[in-house]
């Protein structure tokens, strides 16, 4: 029986492009007709196979790919659409960068709270913490995740939730395991320095790639670093389990108010004190945080998603080289280079 | 939006950034430099420096005497953020400093001409003793 599906094609500069995708796929015993809409960058295959389109999308995929063309169930150009687009997403990232930036600098969100750490005043902590500089690590490294994932277009909504749960879960347990035991695991500033700069540099891979910079060099360099990088990353980031490891190891991630926190839950003195501390503070940062992931994933699929990648990745490099910078000069490497 | 206007824009933003990082500190060092000169004290042959923690610490840099015996003084107050996980490397001293307090760090006899340098865990706050 025959049937007709449409793919995406990425790769198709020419109109020669057209003649050789169709020459190579009419190839197949399976494909009884090709046609290539190069406006469209579609592909419309008609198939007596009997594969699903994303089997089929991947077999015929292995055999344009050594010309440098791939075909998707899917749309996957959203990162190299458009020149034109770059050149509106910079002034975008750097105004929301400077915005972030300014509000740090105001020192609004220096305000003393006093008296002993509650649940309550965690909660509040909690608020504060998610639009401070630990926005810079923690947040960046959520956004870029999150539009990463949205951009791979797999069930963004589930891997959200599992990193949610998991990094209140986490902080819960790991708050109550401090406040029972009455001792530092986790607070060697050495480690969660080493933890921020990995952050970063995962942010900054991240950000480039979201601009683009990696896609334009798809076809001419195909197997660099980064890419076999990524390959790995994205074979890891959409398993169940990533993401509730991702949401754990944010615990441990540089901020100084989760710092604070932790020491508040070492001197509550009960694993149940400890626990709620904890989770009264997950839970005052979670609004900001599931805006940033939940709010990447209806962009990421709206009209204008391109330039939402782009600012996004401008965004991202931008807080990356900070904590970058920051985590360097944490770690005493180089000196500290500003004081915000 | 036309490109031109763009690269205009682009250019004008990462002035304000660079404006946000480096500028403005003009105004607080001179404030710093009044402070500084409030934060060291010598009583009884020993010298101490205090320094306050909140949103970064004040003041930024501060001045103080060699050859003495020295204390630093890290005063907090209803803070959290990331000024209360004060790393020294200079002295292997790490600690999250209570939300509320005054905290003591012996330096020992500092050398002149040494400066030291505290910074906090995720080091976009730090300040800088220089000794003479």
């Amino acid at each position: 029986m025959l049937k007709t599906y449409t793919f995406h094609v990425t790769g198709t500069h020419c109109a020669s492009c057209k003649i050789l995708i169709e020459d190579i796929l009419s190839e197949q015993k399976s494909v009884k007709k090709v046609r290539v809409n190069l406006k469209k960058e579609t592909v419309d295959i008609e198939t007596d196979s009997e594969q699903n389109p994303e089997e089929l999308a991947e077999l015929l995929t292995s055999k344009v790919k050594p010309n440098g063309y791939t075909l998707n169930v899917v749309r996957q150009d959203l990162t190299t659409g458009g020149g034109g687009v770059i050149w509106q997403a910079i002034p975008i990232g750097l105004v929301f960068l400077a915005l972030f930036f300014i509000l740090q600098k105001s020192g609004i969100l220096n305000l003393g709270i006093g008296g002993q750490t509650t649940p309550a005043t965690g909660f509040i902590i909690g608020l504060i913490a998610s639009v401070s500089t630990c926005l810079a690590i923690v947040g960046g490294l959520v956004l870029s995740l999150s539009v990463k994932i949205s951009q791979d277009n797999v069930s963004d909504t589930k891997t959200f939730l599992l990193f949610h749960t998991g990094r209140l879960i986490s902080f819960a347990v790991l708050g109550g395991v401090l406040g029972l035991i009455g001792n530092a695991i986790g607070i060697n500033f050495t480690f969660t320095a080493i933890l921020g700069l990995v952050a970063s540099m995962v942010m900054l891979l991240l950000g480039l790639n979201l601009v683009g910079v990696f896609a334009k060099n798809k076809i001419t360099l195909p197997s660099t670093i980064f890419q076999k990088v990524f390959s790995v990353f994205r074979k890891i980031e959409h398993k169940t389990f990533t993401p509730l490891l991702v949401g754990f190891g944010t615990f441990f991630l540089p901020c100084g108010f989760t710092q604070s926190m932790q020491v508040a839950a070492i001197g509550s003195g009960s694993f149940m004190s400890g626990f709620l501390i904890m989770f009264a503070f997950a839970l005052g940062t979670l609004p900001m945080l599931a805006v940033l992931s939940f709010g990447s994933a209806s962009f990421a699929h709206g009209k204008h998603a391109p330039l939402f990648f782009k600012s996004t990745g401008i965004v991202v490099i931008g807080l990356g080289i900070f904590a970058l910078l920051s985590g360097l000069a944490g770690l005493g490497i180089i000196n500290p280079l500003f004081s915000i | 939006m036309n490109k031109t206007v763009s690269i205009i824009l682009t250019l004008g933003l990462i002035v304000v950034i660079g404006i946000i990082f480096i500028g403005g500190d003009s105004k607080k060092e001179n404030a710093n430099r009044v402070e500084s000169a409030q934060g060291v004290e010598i009583k009884d042959g020993v010298q101490y420096v205090t320094i306050n923690a909140r949103g970064g610490y004040f003041p930024k840099v501060s001045s103080a005497k060699a050859g003495i015996p020295t204390k630093l003084i890290m005063k907090t107050s209803g803070i959290y953020d990331c000024s209360a996980s004060l790393v020294i490397r200079a002295i292997d001293f790490q600690k999250i400093l209570p939300p509320t307090g005054e905290t003591e760090i012996d330096l020992g006899i500092p050398k002149a001409g040494v400066p030291l340098q505290g910074v906090c865990g995720m080091g976009m706050y730090s300040f800088v003793i220089n000794f003479s």
